[in-house]
């Protein structure tokens, strides 16, 4: 499939793609029946959602004015407790970190659990780069790493695949019966990785929240490939981003009831992994080493605007994907980008720049069906509305020559100064009911083309792709005038 | 470049956003409080036994540490395993003597592996979520809880309570380095959203409670 290698600068050719991938669409359509149905029967479970989110919100807020204490605090703790940390200020940096760790352990084999901050970084490529097989373990990643491909989903990375693709996947690759069973196909994964985890000996995962107070990261998930990860090898290296970071242990309640309800509609995941440091007893079980590799790439930038900020309080569940309409039409590999969907459309351009995303800000009707399941309370239309403006404007993020025309400016100036005023706005809307007649078909005005839609500059882009609705005959200032006569 | 060179020049990356961010912020919102639950102790075991089988996991209430013998023998009869792995916990210990079960507790990486039934304990348990806590200081339980297909977990009446809240407020990551979470089986939805058990982990989850005599 071509849409595997898009790039995020051209979203309009990989949505229209995507658009005409009947299969894509049959995987795309299990999102909205389960997903959407699942997170709204889980948060019902909550007596307070709206003040759940609240606080959660606050929590973030608060900890990303505060950005740099909260980090000194959880980097002293987790060392006091025996992590090693390390800082890298972009995504070549990290994977250099962590490529120097796992050669110091002459590891040719490492052991990943999803982490997308680990996806952001590519670090697989680095890895195989120097010649060190870097093994997915989480079911989804696993699929879309023999397949060659990225991930199109940040919870279920492989959403975008049927079945039957995946079993054919399978047949070719480790060399399995055709099946359409999925527990067949989930115990041959069983059976491959549990190989991989007796031999590595360095483990690789991401992290979802560090505690400043005491020093420890969490990390959730279902499989126990991340436990497994995390438990039976020499070294664990996590990699976190530095916005993942929360001031108190107690707050871990907020984020573990937010979380699994809105990313799967569970109430909790199966397994939460809580780790402080290292084993402080040589019998015990687990790495003996710890290493925490703390990841900016673009992210302390975000921090400069308050709109901009709040894209940091994201906690990578997936609802806004979910519940997109655009996402649920394009799947994932549309955008382009590690991030896809409402927050990836908001983060890619931050992280990567918007001259090389400059798409993504308008691929979205803004609806604000993201903004409605959003656990954190991100204003995803706010924002885009905000990269759409640095767009238009060339600012300084953007690197880039303003695109707003010199015509289109004036018109939007001559439409506010009109309708600004009662006597301009009723004349106006006369002018268009007399030129209406021209255009309008059945209720709607369809395309407009030829003259009218130069001369009326926004009348011909806005009805390329949908009707507009017509001016009403009279208007309600009219009808109320002759009623009380 | 080092990583305290780099450190520092992300921390300072961190403090000029912040304020160049700052004339633009409103004064920052309170932090609302949240009410804690107390666990009531009425229906906690109903609870617990209710949102254990929401996640499929099996849960049986016992008088005592011979009867929690008793049902242990069951589920490994009925299971049909005779490769048993326990952690070191001392009621884990005492329950599978008292059931007169081989068990093995320090397993090499290979035996490991071929463990069926892997039993422990649990400090403590979160009733509105069935969630098992184990704690890494009080009981090695990392593999012996995960590896094997089936996990047994033995726990007193007396260590549940009702929400995380409580729970985060008891245990002590300083203590423990690591505190695992459990609820239910190892599970995925990775392929078509469709639900598969025992994915990397246990597919089977017993949890035996001893109720308080």
């Amino acid at each position: 499939m071509s849409t595997t290698h898009a790039t995020a600068e051209i979203f309009d050719r990989n949505a229209r793609e995507a658009l005409a991938d009947p299969v894509l669409h049959g995987a795309l359509r299990n999102l909205a029946d389960s997903f959407v149905i699942r997170r709204r029967n889980a948060i019902a479970s909550i007596d307070d959602w709206e003040g759940l989110r609240e606080r959660a919100r606050s929590i973030k807020d608060e900890t990303l004015l505060h950005l740099d204490e909260y980090l000194e605090r959880f980097t002293d703790n987790a060392t006091k407790a025996g992590a090693t940390i390390h800082w890298a200020r972009d995504g070549k940096e990290a994977c250099e970190i962590v490529l120097g760790l796992v050669r110091a352990k002459n590891a040719d084999m490492v052991v990943k659990a999803k982490s997308m901050a680990g996806e952001e970084i590519h670090l697989n490529e680095a890895l195989e780069a120097a010649g060190i097989e870097a093994v997915e373990t989480d079911l989804g990643e696993w699929i879309i790493q023999l397949a060659g491909e990225t991930p199109s989903h940040i919870v279920v990375p492989a959403i975008h695949k049927t079945k039957q693709q995946i079993a054919d996947l399978f047949v070719e690759k480790v060399g399995i019966e055709k099946t359409d069973n999925v527990d067949v196909l989930t115990q041959t994964a069983r059976t491959i990785l549990r190989q991989k985890f007796g031999e590595a000996r360095v483990g690789i995962s991401g992290v979802n929240f560090g505690v400043a107070e005491t020093g420890t990261i969490l990390i959730l998930e279902n499989e126990g490939n991340i436990r497994l990860t995390t438990s039976l090898t020499e070294t664990h290296i996590a990699i976190m981003g530095i916005e993942k970071v929360i001031p108190k242990f107690a707050d871990l309640d907020v984020f573990l009831k937010l979380l699994p309800r809105s990313g799967t509609g569970q109430r909790l995941t199966a397994y939460q992994s809580l780790i402080t440091g290292v084993k402080n007893n040589t019998d015990d079980l687990g790495p003996d080493e710890l290493h925490i590799v703390m990841l900016d790439n673009g992210r302390s930038r975000m921090l400069a605007h308050p709109l901009t900020r709040q894209s940091l309080a994201c906690i990578r569940c997936g609802a806004c994907l979910n519940a997109c309409p655009v996402y649920q039409q394009v799947g994932g590999h549309a955008y382009g980008s590690v991030y896809p969907g409402p927050i990836g459309a908001v983060i890619t351009p931050q992280l990567f720049g918007l001259s090389k995303a400059k798409q993504l800000p308008y691929a979205s009707s803004l609806c604000g069906a993201c903004r409605e399941v959003c656990p954190v309370k991100i204003d995803i239309p706010a924002l885009l509305l905000h990269l759409r403006s640095e767009i238009a404007d060339g600012s300084p993020s953007g690197n880039e020559t303003p695109t707003r025309k010199l015509g289109e400016s004036l018109a939007f100036r001559m439409y506010s100064r009109m309708w600004s005023r009662s006597g301009t706005y009723s004349l106006s809307m006369r002018a268009a009911r007399l030129m209406q007649r021209f255009v309008a078909r059945d209720g709607k005005i369809g395309k407009v083309g030829g003259m009218l839609a130069v001369l009326i500059p926004p009348l011909g882009a806005w009805t390329a792709w949908r009707d507009a609705p017509v001016v009403a005959p009279k208007s309600f200032r009219e009808m109320w005038r002759e009623k009380n006569k | 470049m080092t990583s305290s060179q780099a450190k520092s020049a992300i921390f300072s990356s961190i403090r000029e956003n912040l304020a160049k961010s700052k004339p633009l912020d409103v004064r920052h919102q309170e932090m609302i409080p949240v009410p804690v639950l107390v666990s009531s102790g009425l229906n906690l075991l109903e609870t617990f036994q209710g949102s254990l089988e929401q996640v499929g996991a099996k849960c049986t209430f016992v008088e005592g540490e011979s009867e929690a013998g008793h049902r242990l023998r069951e589920i490994i009869k009925d299971l049909s395993a005779s490769e048993i792995l326990v952690s070191d916990s001392e009621l884990v210990h005492r329950i599978v003597n008292a059931a007169e079960l081989d068990a093995l507790e320090d397993a090499s990486r290979d035996e490991l592996f071929a463990m069926e039934v892997g039993v422990t304990s649990a400090q403590w348990a979160i009733a509105e979520t069935g969630t098992l806590v184990l704690e890494s200081g009080s009981e090695r339980h990392r593999l012996v809880s995960l590896v094997p297909p089936v996990h047994v977990c033995i726990i007193r009446a007396s260590s549940i309570r009702q929400s995380m809240a409580e729970i985060l407020e008891l245990v002590n990551p300083d203590a423990d380095p690591t505190i695992t979470f459990i609820t239910g089986a190892s599970r995925t939805s990775d392929i078509e959203l469709t639900l598969a058990i025992g994915v990397h982990g246990p597919g089977e989850l017993y949890v035996i409670v001893i109720k308080d005599q």
